[in-house]
Formats: C-alpha cells, sequence, structure tokens
C-alpha cells in the first residue's frame, strides 16, 4: 500500500507515568490501515530548530472511531514538544511505514515480551493473536510499578493478567523479564506445549538476551528494533541493522525483523 | 506561466529543481510522494564500482536548524544501479543525474565508463563526501588533485559533466576553477560541512565515526555566500544547493548565481520537498512578474 503524509489531529495527551505519555490522535487512513509493529514518521511543528520527524509505532487504533494511539517516552527534543500538545493541535504523519509483526498462520501457542516502552508496538500484535484464536502469553518487564503502563490494556486484549516484573520490585517479580521468560520457556516444555511462535520488543541488549534465551528454546522470533532515523522511508540509510544478509533498513526492511537473522551488536 | 526551463552546462532541465545526492536514493522510496519526471533531474546517491558498505550507526545526528550525517556512501555498485534503479527512472520519464564516487581516480573513470551505455544525462563527479577514508573529500581540497579527476572524467565521457564541491577549504574559487579547466561542465555545490555533535552526559560524540557532514537550514547562508563567489569566479554553470527548503530559498540561490538549485535535507522534513520548491518558484515568478526563470539568474543587485 502507498505511503502519504497524513494530516493528524490531537485528541488527548494524557501524561500516564515518569516519562511516559500517551497521546490519542484522529487520523482516520492510519487507524484503518495499519499493522501491528508498523510505524508513523511523525512532524514536529513549529520546531524550526528540530527538523527531522520522529518515528513512532502505534500503539492501539480505533478504525471506526478513526483514531491511533501513541504511547512514548520523552527522550530528547522532539518528544519534549510533543508532550506540551493541546487537545486540537495538528500535526502531519507518514503511514503506515516498514513491515509489520508476522505470526506464522499454523501459530498455535505464542508469547510476546515487552521491556519498558517496548510494550507499545506488541499491543496490536497480542489483539490480532486472539483474534486469530492463538493461545498467547504476555511479559511485561518495566523499572517500577507505575511504568507498567500498558498493564490493564493488555489484560483486556488477552482477558488474562499478562506476567510482570519490575526492576526494583514494586509490582510482579523483582528483576528483568528474562527471569519470567525462563520460566515461561520451561513450563510451556514441561506442559508439552512449547510455543511456536514469540515477538519481542524492548531495549536492545534486552531483545538480544531474550533472542538468544528463545533461540536456545528453539521458538521462532521476531524483533522490532529501534533506530535514529531521517528519512523514514527508505532512501538515506541512516538506520541501517547488521543482519546475516548484510545492512538493512529498520524503516522499510524492518523495524520487524527474525531475530535469527540479527547480527547483534 | 514563466518559463521555467533550464540548461545545467549542456543539460537541458524542465525546470531548475534536482534533488542533492544521497537524499533520494534513485527516486522509487519517493515514489509515492513525487512523480520524478516533474524535477528538473533526479540526481541519485553516489555510486562506486563494486559497492561500499558505509560506516557504522549512528550515523546521524540532529543539530540546531540541521543535521550531521555520515553515512559513508553506502552503495550497491554500479551494476546493481545500472540494473534497477536507472531503467526505474527511465520508465518514469525522469532526467538522470548519477553522482559519481571512488576511492581512486581508476574507480571514477571505471564508474563512468559503465555508465556510459545505460540512459543517464548527466555526471555529478562527486569529489567532497566527508564522509569516506579514501577519495571523496580528499581529492576536492586539493586542486591538483581536483584537476586530475575531472580531467579523467572529462575524457571517459562526452555527457554533461558537473563537479561536486566540498566547502571544506579555505578558498572555494579556487577548486571551482581547477574544475573549470580540467573541462568540468558545470559544478554543483556546496556538499556538507564537517561537523559533530557531542553527547555531554555521555561524554561520548553522537556520530560513531565522531565527524559528520552538516545540512540543512543551518548551512543555507554559507551556501549562498560560497555560489555566490564561484559564480563570480568562473564561467561554469552552478548548481546550487545547501538548506533549501521552499521556492524562495531556491530563488536566493538563483539570484546569487545558480542556474539550478538541488532540495536535499528538506526531503527528509516533507517527502514532496522537491516538488513543493518547484511549484514555490513558479509561484515567485508569477507574483513578481518573471517570465522567464533564466532572468533571475545572477539577478542579484548588490
Amino acid at each position: 500500500m502507498g505511503l502519504e503524509d497524513h494530516r493528524a489531529q490531537v485528541i488527548s495527551n494524557r501524561h500516564l507515568f515518569g516519562p511516559l505519555y500517551l497521546m490519542e490522535l484522529t487520523c482516520p487512513f492510519v487507524a484503518a490501515n495499519i499493522m501491528g509493529g508498523q510505524f508513523v514518521h511523525m512532524e514536529i511543528p513549529d520546531r524550526e530548530a528540530h527538523i527531522l520527524r520522529r518515528p513512532f509505532s502505534i500503539f492501539a487504533r480505533d478504525e471506526e472511531a478513526e483514531t491511533v494511539e501513541i504511547l512514548y517516552q520523552v527522550l530528547g527534543a522532539g518528544t519534549e514538544a510533543m508532550a506540551t500538545w493541546e487537545p486540537g493541535s495538528e500535526t502531519r504523519m507518514i503511514g503506515c511505514i516498514g513491515r509489520g509483526w508476522e505470526f506464522p498462520y499454523s501459530t498455535e501457542r505464542a508469547l510476546i515480551v515487552g521491556g519498558g516502552v517496548g510494550a507499545a508496538p506488541l499491543y496490536l500484535l497480542a489483539q490480532d493473536l486472539m483474534d486469530a484464536d492463538v493461545e498467547t502469553d504476555v511479559i511485561l518487564g518495566a523499572s517500577t510499578e507505575g511504568a507498567l503502563v500498558c498493564r490493564a490494556r493488555y489484560e483486556e486484549a488477552c482477558g488474562k493478567m499478562p506476567a510482570c516484573s519490575t526492576d526494583d520490585g514494586t509490582f510482579g517479580r523483582a528483576g528483568f523479564a528474562t527471569v519470567l521468560l525462563e520460566e515461561a520457556l520451561s513450563r510451556a516444555s514441561e506442559e508439552g506445549r512449547p510455543y511456536d511462535y514469540a515477538a519481542v520488543c524492548g531495549p536492545e541488549p534486552f531483545m538480544r538476551a531474550c533472542a538468544k534465551m528463545l533461540a536456545d528454546a528453539g521458538v521462532p522470533t521476531q524483533v522490532s528494533l529501534e533506530r535514529r532515523m531521517a528519512c523514514g522511508i527508505g532512501a538515506c540509510l541512516s538506520c541501517v541493522v547488521e543482519t546475516a544478509s548484510g545492512k538493512r533498513r529498520a524503516c522499510v526492511d524492518g523495524p520487524i525483523f527474525e531475530a535469527e537473522d540479527i547480527l547483534w551488536q | 506561466m514563466a518559463v521555467m526551463s533550464v540548461d545545467l552546462g549542456g543539460l537541458p532541465m524542465k525546470n531548475p529543481v534536482t534533488v542533492a545526492s544521497g537524499t533520494f536514493a534513485a527516486g522509487q522510496e519517493y515514489a509515492d510522494f513525487v512523480d520524478v519526471a516533474k524535477l528538473g533531474a533526479v540526481t541519485t546517491k553516489g555510486v562506486s564500482l563494486h559497492g561500499w558498505e558505509g560506516n557504522d550507526i549512528p550515523r546521524i545526528a540532529e543539530t540546531p536548524s540541521g543535521m550531521l550525517n555520515s553515512i559513508g556512501l553506502q552503495n550497491p555498485g554500479v551494476e546493481h544501479l545500472c540494473a534497477h534503479e536507472i531503467p526505474w527512472l527511465e520508465g518514469q520519464g525522469a532526467t538522470i543525474i548519477v553522482n559519481v564516487s571512488g576511492h581512486s581516480l581508476e574507480e571514477y573513470v571505471a564508474v563512468i565508463e559503465r555508465l556510459e551505455s545505460a540512459p543517464v544525462d548527466a555526471y555529478e563527479v562527486n569529489i567532497s563526501c566527508p564522509n569516506v577514508d579514501a577519495g571523496g573529500m580528499t581529492f576536492g581540497c586539493d586542486c591538483g588533485q581536483a584537476g586530475r579527476v575531472v580531467s579523467a572524467c572529462r575524457k571517459a565521457t562526452d555527457r554533461p559533466l558537473i563537479v561536486k564541491l566540498t566547502p571544506n577549504v579555505t578558498d572555494v574559487t579556487e577548486i571551482a576553477r581547477a574544475a573549470e579547466e580540467a573541462g568540468a561542465d558545470a559544478i554543483s555545490l556546496i556538499n556538507t560541512l564537517l561537523g559533530m555533535a557531542v553527547d555531554a552526559k555521555a561524554r561520548k560524540s553522537v556520530l560513531a565515526r565522531v565527524v559528520g557532514g552538516l545540512s540543512g537550514p543551518a548551512v543555507k547562508p554559507v551556501a549562498l555566500r560560497m555560489v555566490w563567489q564561484c559564480a563570480k569566479a568562473v564561467k561554469l554553470p552552478i548548481l546550487g544547493m545547501g538548506g533549501i527548503a521552499s521556492g524562495e530559498d531556491a530563488v536566493e540561490f538563483m539570484l546569487a548565481g545558480a542556474t539550478a538549485v538541488a532540495v536535499g535535507t528538506a526531503n527528509f522534513m516533507n517527502p514532496r520537498a522537491s516538488l513543493d520548491v518547484v511549484e514555490g518558484i513558479r509561484a515567485f515568478c508569477e507574483a513578481e512578474g518573471v517570465e522567464d526563470v533564466k532572468e533571475l539568474i545572477g539577478g542579484l543587485a548588490c
């Protein structure tokens, strides 16, 4: 499907916790067509000193209401500006960009692992897996209880509470989500119903660790990679990822990649 | 309607606007936004003989009103360009400028020789990339070396030969003159300004290669000044670039002496920027009663 630079209008823009915000925008085309794992390249208007767009995955969409939700973490000038946007503000977003999550039709049992704000690009996938009647387990890790901002949404989508961990032990298991992953893999193996698809998004060292554990357990795994981007549409070669088949562009060859293809740095 | 066509050193362009090499790939990625046949020309990403891997990431950094890049001329080589990109551009009806890169004088010539049988309309010889260790800017900072590269390329083709100059020199007009004497048909400038960005908290450079090329609106005053200087120093037509994002920006370059202009970093800000600049020039001409866009070239009153 062709790319377009769509007009979008902010409906709400809420502070959730710490640096995490949730913005809801009206953008009918993206709401109707975005696939889980794809992203939009968003203009930050009226900031002459900051010229580049910012890539954001879509957290959730409502086709009927023609809206999309973007869960973002304030990290620099672009997201700082976004945090100040009032309802009614307008921007533009190129979409829908990139390769989304792709689970095989034969998938019987799936595992979703989200670290920090990496939980956001996995949510549409969780909904798709549920729609496809795939048994799906979700593991979410975050720094602290308040940062587990997607927990309730996943519970709503999957009909059960995701397994959670926090670095400081304020909610769920204390420590990294990799501990929960290890347990989930052993349990699935003991039950004789191993996972046949996994999707991971989070900080790159976290994804690397998860990808290794999942590979050792023989679970086909996809990951979502994040890179600095300029054009966002495949031309500038800013966002390259080292893979078994050479340098690939995170924007249009990804952002979803097979974990086994990634040459982790 | 103003006459929009220009002649850039033997290259007829339907309007004065092309894209800056490296910001537009070879056009296919922009096909949803830009009918490439409506541009004066498409300038392709720099191509070498057998392709280059490019630099490590991070390759870019946003800086005030601009950006740094150190892509490092990653490209799959001239065969790939001939097999995939050029046929597509030809099919779209685009005017094609191929940006030619090399680590050595022989490589530049070999790339041009390979392209001579392809439907290319002009070459832009890149002696100004700041992001590769051999070739690139090292040729463009020395009059003797620049002259030798241009002479060798000149012998390899009768097609219009545009030489792209670096701003990272003491006197850009000396290199412009060397290119003119060696047989160039036009010069293009500016390539990016060598710069760097530092992450204070991490105490690290932002770019993996530490230094990179600065582009975007931040460099426009420098680019305008250098186009103006070169316009006075050589008879060659000039392809001006550096921070152009609007029709008025483009007109400023033409008034300073450019025959044509290239839109670069603005493509990242707005994927339709190149066509918006064409429309902007047209609107300027209509509003100002300019009947032929060529009237603007060198029209600066100072």
